[in-house]
Order: structure tokens, then sequence, then C-alpha cells
């Protein structure tokens, strides 16, 4: 639920019933004003029948009482309180009944009691009572009218800033330069938010650049320890006469080392994809370079007397040479390496996409953790990242690689 | 001389006198064992560990090429670079960074570096990218190279064998160029494979597959009559004679 909507569920609810609650008190005030007003006004004519009564020692005639009814009954009761009650009046004017407040008390004309009762018409407060109940309907409707209004035009206004926000948040990328701040906005409350996510975000880069820049530095500083492991190998293998022993030893560290390198190489090219800072782009002719590749691998492909099928069309890209020689390198070797004698490798490349299938084990690879890092074969001596790295280049330039197993054959293929 | 090296005869040969060295890189042990490396040869190496005191260097000696590490503990390597362009001086200078990055790399060698290795290499690859880099130097990289009775015009890419000419394939030459800038020193087989095809693809264990590259060559030789140069270092890699 959006918070404009609840929040304006529960103003009206609230506002309705503060409406309702107050047109009754109103309702009830007024007709109690308006009713001891009445009793007021009944109780000065009775008090002015019994000034006249007293003065000319009989009841008044009927016609002195303008618009009030007034009736006596002669009685035997000496005393009564007065008492108000309500009544009908009967308009003598429009013949009409109305409703009507009247009085009742006992007036002595000389030594006789009589009951008066006098009658006055409730109409005009009726009147007033109505149109406070109508004025009450109409603040109400009005009221209903322009939540509703301002629901629909200045509170989605008012939320746009917010909007505008979230949108950019969504957006966000940790290796990207971002920007929270708005731009004129008048609201304190997005404005602190928006320098807080900005402040927030910038903290979130600064750290993220920080790990980065360990990940790129250690692996900087591994290469100078490294650069002496080898050279001391170098000069120790100058060495006269090594007992076979050590030189099997010499040769493992040898392995271990130049594996250890070509891992670090790979980090901290996989670091510089992830963080766009791949030098160069030029045009570059795909089908050639795959043609030079697969000469480059001319001795290793006769050495495993492999049958090299090419069917290579015309596709000219845009990127860095030094990607692009990666990324065949690694298909290519995989595909020869993990390739059985007297097997076959087949490459495809049209203007839509680049397929390498070759012939090797027999059993399909995990489609799912193929390209995940430091995933590989059980017989593999690589680093585990020559497919992780082929999979961040594709993404880099928008392709999509995929792996498939059939007929025998396991084949990646690159879509551009 | 037999008609076969006229071939060979506007060509001249190498002079075969020692190298002026000067290494500059603030690792201790690597510094001393190219000093090491290269000294055996009978070159001459000297070495320092940081910017001052390689620019103390360079303004008394000569040298005829410098290894400069680009991370040095009182600033880059490539004030250096900068030093000799502005004295006009002629050193051949090779790039050791640890930084493997196209960057450098192309900022090194547009302002004079000569050719960049990238940190961890083997002291066999930087010995032979100093003969390379020398022989572009001395312009003998047209000249004829002669080891005892075997001679390759180095622009020609031909080998003659006591003047008769052996063919080669381009991995067999190039190896063969590789054991002559390292002569009388064992080169390991990692060393030879990342040499011969580059340390992006993987080599290890499929190095049987560069003892058949190398006795094929050993084979060529031997049947031009040379003397048996190449042996194989048990379980490590191979040596050529330096005699």
């Amino acid at each position: 639920m959006k918070l404009a909507v609840l929040y304006n569920r529960t103003n009206i609810i609230i506002t309705v019933t503060l409406l309702i609650i107050g047109a009754v008190i109103y309702f009830f005030a007024i007709n109690y004003i308006a009713r001891s007003q009445l009793d007021n006004d009944l109780s000065e004519e009775v008090g002015e029948v019994v000034d006249y009564v007293s003065t000319n020692h009989k009841l008044p005639k009927q016609v002195d009482f303008d618009e009030d009814q007034t009736v006596f009954f002669k009685t035997d009761r000496k005393d009564i309180q007065p008492r108000f009650f309500d009544t009908i009046y009967v308009n003598p004017k429009e013949k009409e009944n109305e409703p009507g407040r009247a009085i009742e008390s006992i007036i002595r004309v000389n030594n006789s009691y009589y009951r008066v009762i006098i009658t006055v018409s409730r109409e005009s407060t009726e009147y007033l009572l109505q149109f406070v109940g109508i004025i009450t309907l109409g603040l109400m409707a009005s009221l209903l009218l322009i939540l509703f209004l301002a629901n629909r035009y200045f509170l989605n206004g008012l939320w746009k800033p917010f909007y505008a926000l979230l949108h950019q948040i969504k957006g966000f990328n940790i290796s990207e330069e971002n920007n929270f701040k708005l731009t004129n906005e008048r609201v304190d409350e997005f404005v602190e938010l928006s320098t807080a996510i900005d402040s927030m975000s910038a903290r979130v880069r600064n750290d993220y650049q920080h790990l980065k820049h360990l990940t790129d530095d250690a692996s900087h500083e591994m290469l100078t320890p490294l650069a002496v492991i080898t050279s001391k190998l170098d000069t120790l293998i100058q060495h006269e006469r090594l007992p076979s022993e050590i030189s099997e030893q010499i040769e493992d560290i040898y392995a271990a080392t130049s594996k250890l390198s070509r891992l670090n190489q790979t980090l901290l090219l996989l670091t510089k994809i992830e963080n766009n800072q791949v030098v160069g782009n030029e045009s570059i002719d795909l089908n050639a370079l795959l043609s030079d590749k697969i000469k480059q691998f001319h001795e290793l492909i006769l050495a495993k007397h492999i049958t090299v099928t090419e069917k290579v069309g015309a596709k000219k890209i845009f990127g860095s040479k030094y990607l692009m020689d990666i990324l065949l390198n690694n298909l290519i070797s995989n595909a020869i390496w993990h390739n059985k004698d007297y097997g076959k490798l087949m490459v495809m490349l049209d203007d839509e996409e680049m397929v390498f299938q070759n012939t090797g084990i027999l059993v399909a690879l995990n489609q799912e953790t193929i390209f995940e890092r430091f995933k590989k074969g059980s017989k593999s001596e690589g680093t585990g990242l020559g497919l992780t790295l082929v999979e961040n280049i594709c993404k880099f330039y928008g392709w999509k690689i995929s792996y498939d197993f059939k007929d025998e054959l396991h084949s990646f293929k690159v879509v551009f | 001389m037999s008609s076969e090296s006229l071939q060979f005869g506007r060509l001249y040969l190498i002079l075969k006198k020692p190298l002026k060295l000067l290494i500059i890189e603030d690792e201790q042990g690597l510094r001393e064992n190219i000093t090491t490396y290269f000294n055996e040869d009978g070159n001459i190496c000297e070495n320092c560990s940081d910017l001052t005191s390689a620019m103390d260097k360079l303004a008394m000696y000569e040298y005829d090429c410098i290894l400069l590490d680009i991370g040095l503990p009182d600033g880059e390597g490539f004030a250096i670079l900068e030093y000799l362009k502005a004295k006009m001086k002629s050193e051949s200078v090779i790039i050791i960074s640890a930084r493997n990055s196209l960057d450098d790399k192309i900022r090194g060698l547009n302002i004079g570096a000569d050719d960049y290795l990238t940190k961890p290499f083997h002291l066999a690859e930087l010995k032979a990218r100093v003969v390379a880099v020398f022989r572009r130097k001395t312009g003998s990289n047209k000249g004829l190279l002669v080891f005892n009775e075997i001679s390759i015009d180095l622009q020609g890419r031909a080998v003659a064998v006591n003047d008769v000419a052996i063919v080669l394939t381009r991995k067999e030459y190039e190896m063969l160029l590789y054991f002559i800038a390292n002569k009388g020193k064992v080169i390991s087989k990692t060393a030879l494979a990342e040499h011969l095809w580059g340390d992006e693809i993987d080599m290890h264990s499929h190095f049987d597959f560069i003892y058949t590259h190398i006795k094929n060559l050993r084979r060529k030789l031997l049947d031009a009559n040379s003397r048996d140069y190449i042996t194989s270092v048990y379980g490590i890699g191979y040596k050529f004679k330096a005699e």
C-alpha cells in the first residue's frame, strides 16, 4: 500500500469521524440553546400574563399574544410547578401544524385558579438545525473532495523527489560514479535523505575502492617476490651436478611458481575488466585474428594429431586486441588441452556467433559451474580462471557465452 | 671460406665485447641474481637500488644497457628515462616491472624504453631480451651472429653450420637464438616454453612436447656436423654448451 493511500485513508477516517461527532455536539448544543431561549421567552410570557392579571384582575384576551397561542382552563389545583413540554403548534395563518414548545402554569385570578398553557412555534429552531446540518454535510463533502484532489495532484507531486531518488538508488552501481543530489528540492526531509544517501554511497564506493586497491596492490606486491623466487631458481639450476631428487623438487617449484604468477596475472586482469580499465578500442578483424591464433597453436595441434576444421566468415569487432588475444587463447587452448589424441576441433565464425567444438571426455561438463572461479576438471592443470576470464571478457563486450555438450562434442558458443 | 658463406658476405660479425649493464632494482635478491647471471658471462654489471644513486652513476659512467624497475623507493623509474632523454644519452633501457599495465608499457616505450618485461621473469628471458636490445642498438641485428661453426643471419633468419645452410622451423630458430644468448646456462623447461609460446598459454605438464622440438633442433645441427651443444639436464631443462 502506498504511503499516500494509507495516509489519506487515516486522514479521511479521522476527519469524517470528527465532523460527525462535531455535528452531533453542535446539534445538541444548538437544540439546547434554542430550547432554553424558547423556555425563557415562555416564562416571560407567563410573567406578562401574571402582570396583566394583577393589574386588570381578569384574564387577557387571546389576541394580545400575537404569535403565541394561550389557553386558560379553570382548575381546582392551587399550585403546580411550571413545566415545559414539546407539543404541536397550529399556525393560524398557514393553517398548518408545526412543532411547538409550550409552558404550563397556574395563575390566580380573583380567588379562582386557572391553568395556563402558552405554545410557541419551534419552526425557526428547526430551520436553524437543518441549516447547521446542511453546512456540516457540505463541509464534509468539500473536505473529502479537497483531500482527494490534494492526494491526486499535490501529494503525488510532493513525493516526486522521493521516487526520483528511489529510481537513482535502484540504478546504483558500485563501480560507477553516482549522484544522488536532488536539484531545486525545497522539502527538507528529501534534501536530508538525498544527502544521506549520497554520502552513504560515497562511503560505500570509497570502501569498495579501497578493497579493490588492496586486491590490486596485493597482487602487484606478490609479483616481486615471485620474481625473486624465479630468479633464485634460475640461479640454483646453474649448479653443477644437482642430485636428481633435488631436480625433481625444483621442477615442481617452477611449476607452482609459474602457476602462481599466472593466477596473479589473471586476477589482476579480471579486476581490470571489472573496473572498466581496459585500454584500447580498435577495429579488429576477428576472422584474421582467429586464423592467426590457430596457426600459433599449430605445433600443439600437430602434437595431439587433432584435425581442425575452420569455417570462418568475415567479422569485424571493436575492442581491445589484448583482450581478444586472451579470449581466443583460452578458448583454443582449452579445446586443445582437453581434446583427445586424434580428436577433432571445429571452429565456426560468422556475423552472429563464434563456436568452438571439440572432442574430449564423453561426459558433459557442469553447465552451471563451468564459468565459475576456480571450478575446473580434476585433470586440468590450469588456474581455474580461464573460463571465468572468457566469460568476463564476453560480458564486457555484451556478448553471451554458453556451453553445450552434444554428439560427443563440447561446444562453446559466443553470441555477439 | 667456402662459396656458401658468400651469401653472408655483406654482413659483419657481431663484436664480442662484454656488455656494460646497470641494474636499478630495489629488491636485493633479484638484483643480486641478475648481477650474478650476467657477470658469469663476462659482462660488467653494476647495480643500485634507488633513483638517486642511479642518477649519480648515470652522470659518471656510460652503459650499454639499463635494467630499470619502475617502482623504486624514492620515485618512479620513468624519471631515469626522462633524464636519459634530456641528457641525450644512448643507453638502452629495459623496464622490469611488477606492473603489467598497458598504460605503463606504452608510457615507458614512448619515453625511450627499448623493451618491457613483466615480473616475474626468467633470467634466461631477460638475458635474451638484453642481447636482442643490444643487437638492435648496435645495428648488429642486421648482421651475422657467429657461434663457433654456427652462423646465423639475423635479418634473413637463416642458419648455416660450417657454411652449409640448414633449414629450421620458426620455433627451432627462436630456440637456437635463445640458447645462444644463454649459452653455458641451464635453461628451465618453463622458461623455454614461456619464451616460445608466451606466458598466456599454459604449457605446464605438456613439456614432452617441447622435448620434440629440442630433439629436432639437435638432430638438424648434428646432421650438419656441428658439435653436440644441447644437453638435457635431468628433470629441469636444457643447456647449450658455451664452448
